[in-house]
């Protein structure tokens, strides 16, 4: 148990410092993530360039750096869009049971059926073709968000079903409380760590989603960088094993979403 | 028997409205799509203006969108898909092509994943070491913090097939589901008192754990369906591979809405198609 303990502190730290490079990125490096050294493309690491410079020149620590910033800030977005829709669905489905509870469990069941990645890709197209960088990213991680709250609709739903038969909601429902009222000011504050466990489940998901999407072509787009355009260069493998430096960013991203498994107490821990 | 035969029923019901649904989902899509019947042939000057209109009138611009809605359903109950626009050839035919492919494949990834998954999770059950379950609990959790894209870059270098790279994305999580399914029966009072009575291990994991864990593996079925059929877009495009996945890809890259939206549809059908059956079978179970 303390080495569980101990194995989170760790992690916790490995998260927040990788947090805190991503949204210093600015003053730790003075170069763009866009300005190409013509002179210098795949250059090994050196002072100047710390992780070397990618095959159009760029500073690969600067657009790590950066690309961390993107998802680490837009994935938890997605993640609390994807709760917020959870949370508001499923307390309404466990508060007010009857027909609606069957509709809104069944679109969630329906929804959970679909393959995301389709569903995604199909949605992604409708974007214009002169998109800019930053509206790709904010669409990518709004179509995550947006398509991401099924899974966590379940637990809420199960959890603010059993409080619908509480003696406080008994209670308010007594003393007049509107459903709105219910919901909003009982149901929901009641199921914060709920919400909480599914939002911090959320985000590796939705790294991992948008590394997929955005190495396919379909996500973030150049020059803005990103955890998984920044894993574009992959496909050739014979420039990967001459540059292995540039192996950088799956580094970071694995250590990532390891560290988000396992920042979470395990049940026998909380109890 | 009757009971579980109506809830059948009413599940195709559900499915057969659900295609209605999906598929005017895909017409409304397509319709209000930017860029929506314009065709390049209008440009040259070498088509007259009684080819240009009919140029027109195939893309029935000038329909409304109930009409529309109506050639549309029609189409795909004569199973006209429509024509892709980047390849200008029959959908129905392309996915004629490739669904044997990635249905081969998906099959195969999901038997892998599913029979490596089931033996490494029952193994840390039945002997119920440290060693064992660290292990694997420390190669699936690398594994899932794989984007799958990743994977399947893997798969390319190692040439390995691309079943093996599905079965690779699914196993992690189908092992953490079935871990914890098989250790919380495993938990259980009654496994306790089997114990106590001297049972042997093996048989309290084939009489006693697995029985209580099969609903919710019998679920799990249909949920790692649509996991697998998500998996084989990266891993088809990747490899090059002839599937479904890969012309979804080069559909969207292309944006052939038609090629996209019906290929979409589809998938999602079968997966839905697989839920209802496996949920199903749950229900039909004492």
């Amino acid at each position: 148990m303390k080495a569980r303990r101990a194995l989170r502190v760790v992690c916790l730290g490995i998260l927040i410092a990788i947090f805190t490079l991503g949204l210093l990125a600015g003053s730790i490096t003075h170069y763009s993530y866009a300005f190409q050294f013509r002179e210098l493309p795949n250059a090994a690491p050196s002072s100047l360039h710390l992780l070397g410079t990618d095959p159009l020149g760029r500073d690969l620590f600067t657009r790590v750096l950066y690309g961390t910033r993107i998802s680490l800030l837009l994935a938890p977005a997605a993640a609390l869009l994807a709760t917020i829709i959870a949370a508001i669905l499923g307390g309404i489905a466990g508060l007010r049971g009857g027909w609606l509870e069957k509709l809104i469990l069944a679109s969630a069941d329906l929804s959970m059926s679909l393959p995301l990645l389709f569903v995604l890709i199909a949605l992604r197209v409708w974007l214009p073709l002169d998109a800019s960088p930053v509206l790709s990213a904010g669409a990518t991680f709004l179509t995550l968000g947006i398509l991401g709250w099924p899974a966590s609709l379940r637990v809420v739903w199960a959890t603010a079903r059993n409080l619908r038969e509480s003696d406080h909601i008994l209670l308010a429902r007594s003393l007049g409380y509107r459903n709105s009222q219910l919901l909003f000011g009982q149901i929901i504050p009641c199921l914060r760590p709920v919400f909480l466990a599914q939002f911090w489940v959320s985000i590796p998901l939705f790294i991992l989603m948008e590394a997929t999407l955005s190495m396919l072509g379909l996500g973030v787009l150049e020059p803005l960088p990103s955890w998984g355009n920044l894993l574009h260069g992959f496909e050739d493998f014979s420039a990967m094993a001459a540059n292995p430096w540039r192996v950088a960013p799956l580094l970071v991203l694995v250590l990532t979403v390891i560290c988000f498994q396992f920042i979470f107490p395990e049940s026998e821990e909380l109890a | 028997m009757a009971h579980w035969i109506s809830k059948l029923g009413w599940k195709v019901i559900q499915l057969v409205a659900l295609a209605i649904l999906g598929a005017l989902l895909c017409a409304t899509m397509m319709r209000f799509a930017p860029g929506y019947g314009v065709d390049e042939r209008e440009l040259d000057s070498r088509y007259s203006q009684a080819s240009r209109e009919s140029i027109r009138s195939e893309h029935h611009i000038s329909d409304g969108l109930f009409s529309y809605y109506g050639v549309y359903l029609k189409g795909l109950v004569r199973g006209n898909f429509g024509t892709s626009i980047f390849l200008q050839r029959p959908v129905g035919e392309l996915l004629r092509e490739r669904a044997p492919f990635t249905l081969r494949t998906v099959l195969f990834g999901l038997l892998t994943a599913w029979i490596l998954a089931t033996a490494l999770s029952l193994l840390t059950v039945r002997f119920q070491s440290w060693a064992l379950d660290y292990s694997a609990t420390a190669v699936t959790g690398m594994l899932i913090a794989l984007p799958a894209a990743v994977v399947a870059l893997g798969c390319l270098y190692l040439r390995a097939p691309v079943f093996l790279g599905i079965a690779v994305v699914i196993l992690p999580k189908l092992f953490r589901y079935q871990h914890n399914l098989f250790a919380h029966a495993h938990s259980q009072p009654f496994v306790l008192a089997a114990r106590a009575r001297g049972v042997s291990r093996n048989r309290i994991l084939f009489r006693h754990v697995i029985p209580v864990a099969w609903h919710p593996l019998v679920a799990l079925l249909g949920v790692s369906a649509s996991m697998a059929f998500g998996a084989a877009i990266p891993l088809e495009a990747i490899s090059d591979s002839p599937g479904v996945g890969q012309l979804a890809w080069q559909a969207a890259l292309n944006r052939d809405l038609p090629l996209l939206t019906s290929i979409t549809l589809l998938v999602t059908l079968l997966t839905v198609g697989v839920n209802v059956l496996t949920g199903s079978m749950r229900e039909g179970q004492p």
